[in-house]
């Protein structure tokens, strides 16, 4: 009883959450105010550099749209107490086209110039990204690169049909990719986003395809009765988790990235999905009703012996992975139906150091970034969805609104 | 003399240069940074639809068809209700007047997550097809496929609707 409640206790010190989350350590972020020079106001633009800077966990950023004179290195009095500024001007009259200027907040020397011009108008979001990173990158912070990486997710428009869509991580960004019959469980192929996996029900059984977003060049992976679904690729790119159900039966393989052979790693008569390597890819995490309720498991790949890794909920149904960090949701309601809340765990691979990510609303569809720190995730509160990142470290937390169509699978 | 200063400067460089973990650094200040790149960003993605190939599902209805019944299951269930074994012999029934393939669709209701869902519209498809088999449908000329929570055909929120999308449809093969 003692370590039960030991362990309760420790679950909630640890809890964060986007709404009652207390912004701690801000003595240790640095200080910035960001003054928009541009001949246009932009306040959209400016909020995505101040998403950007607040979920970067490294930088306390002035909430104030500052303006002025963008070639003056003159500094307001006011903005002397910051230790830098962001001077920016963004002109969209033909394309994209950024130039930044960091200063010392206290002298007012420009410390980093940087300009940046693409054709594109919707891709403005990509810039305001690249240029938090930049600015995070030269003040020699840990990389926060994820901010410049695609998402991809599948929406439903009506019954049967979906499409996928290609977003930035604030879904500011948007463009659809496959519209037109029933296309689902989009997964990038390869770190550098050229290329996805997705789920295509154009045929009569599922069918697995890997398209190059740029050429639109597709190629059939494998198909499968019943359901296929590319769950997780390795870390070079050159295999893939895939559950499938060749005699009628769900469960998870490995196959080579080209589809040329495959191997069967769970063998469960039940239900065993969302595959994901752990453990320098020795291993897969993956939920499993094998104790007569979706709960997380961990499986050696070439090996035998399962293992439980959550030991709490009774409704554990999806997992991702990042070497050996953990994160799964969880149902915390007993209702069958209506607002039921579920909650993101972090854990790892072993089952140690569980804590909760949130403690509010339905969360759902958690995905680590490219480098483990962050986690994304949908949130559902009353009649409200967005997406949510978590910065693991910083804990800072951030949610987008997302609009009203149900987003059935996402990968970032 | 001139190694001392390139020493010097070497060293100090090195501590000017050096980040301080997550107090602000500090810079050089005044150097030049002049750079335009960005081109990661200029390639712009492919836009297709897919009904221009004919697609499988859009040209499909949302229920059962050609005579079928559908096979309703409780709350994350996938096992065959003594209610829904009538639905049973009258599909067998169907089936068996037709010499076309059947296709068995498994939907779910939308209290569950992508997979997770889909496996259990699977399991839910693979009994329906269990039990055709064992009164003599020959399992080679059925198939079975899950849509998960994609084929709704009732969205109120309430219990009796939720019912309604934890089925298992058939209908022939075209």
């Amino acid at each position: 009883m003692r370590y039960i409640l030991l362990l309760l206790l420790s679950l909630n010190l640890f809890a964060v959450d986007a709404k009652l989350r207390i912004e701690t350590d801000v003595e240790h972020r640095t200080r910035i105010a960001l003054v928009d020079g541009s001949s246009v106001v932009n306040t959209k633009f400016f909020k995505m550099l101040l998403s950007d800077f607040k979920i970067s966990g490294h930088f306390l950023a002035d909430s104030t749209q500052h303006k002025e004179d963008f070639s003056s290195n003159f500094i307001a009095p006011a903005l002397k107490s910051k230790e830098y500024v962001l001077k920016y001007k963004l002109d969209q009259t033909s394309g994209t086209k950024l130039i930044i200027r960091l200063l010392k907040a206290s002298s007012g020397k420009e410390l980093f110039k940087k300009s940046y011009a693409i054709p594109s108008h919707a891709k403005a979001p990509f810039l305001a990204h690249k240029a938090v990173s930049d600015v995070n990158n030269i003040l020699k912070y840990p990389s926060v690169s994820w901010l410049n990486r695609y998402v991809v997710f599948a929406r439903y428009t009506s019954a049967k049909q979906s499409e996928i869509i290609l977003a930035d991580y604030t879904f500011n960004y948007q463009k659809t990719l496959i519209r037109g019959g029933l296309n689902l469980f989009p997964k990038w192929a390869d770190p550098k986003q050229q290329s996805l996996y997705y789920t295509s029900y154009a045929g009569v059984i599922p069918a697995l395809y890997k398209m190059n977003i740029y050429s639109g060049s597709k190629r059939k992976i494998a198909s499968s009765e019943g359901m296929i679904v590319c769950s997780d690729v390795n870390r070079n790119g050159s295999k893939i988790l895939v559950t499938m159900a060749p005699q009628a039966q769900a469960d998870i393989y490995e196959m080579s990235a080209s589809g040329g052979s495959k191997k069967r790693i769970t063998t469960f008569s039940g239900i065993d999905v969302n595959g994901k390597y752990v453990d320098n890819d020795s291993r897969i995490v993956f939920v499993s009703n094998r104790l007569g309720y979706a709960n997380i498991f961990k499986k050696p790949i070439n090996g035998r012996g399962v293992s439980q890794v959550v030991y709490h909920g009774k409704n554990n149904n999806a997992v991702d992975a990042y070497g050996s960090k953990v994160v799964y949701s969880s149902r915390v309601s007993k209702n069958s139906f209506g607002n039921n809340a579920f909650n993101l765990y972090l854990t790892s691979s072993n089952g140690s150091g569980s804590r909760p990510l949130t403690t509010t609303g339905t969360n759902q569809f958690p995905h680590f970034s490219s480098d483990g720190s962050v986690v994304q995730y949908i949130k559902h509160r009353g009649n409200s969805s967005s997406i949510g990142y978590i910065n693991l470290k910083s804990k800072q937390s951030i949610l987008f609104p997302l609009g009203g169509k149900k987003i059935q699978s996402i990968d970032w | 003399m001139i190694k001392k200063m390139i020493l010097t400067t070497a060293v100090l460089s090195l501590v000017l240069l050096t980040g301080c973990g997550q107090t602000a650094p500090e810079l050089k200040e005044g150097s030049n940074n002049n750079i335009t790149d960005a081109s990661a960003l200029t390639g712009d993605a492919v836009s297709i639809n897919e009904n221009t190939y004919g697609n499988e599902s859009s040209s499909m209805g949302n229920s059962s068809s050609d005579g079928f019944q559908s096979v309703y299951f409780g709350f994350g269930d996938y096992g065959i209700s003594s209610g829904m074994e009538s639905a049973i012999s009258r599909n067998v029934s169907v089936a068996g007047q037709s010499s076309k393939k059947l296709k068995i669709e498994g939907n779910c209701d939308e209290f569950g997550t992508d997979e997770y869902n889909y496996a259990l519209g699977l399991k839910r498809a693979k009994v329906v097809k269990d039990a055709l088999e064992s009164q003599g449908i020959s399992p080679s000329k059925m198939v079975i496929v899950s849509y998960g929570e994609s084929n709704p055909i009732c969205s109120s929120p309430t219990d009796s609707c939720y019912g309604k999308n934890r089925r298992v449809d058939l209908r022939l093969i075209k």
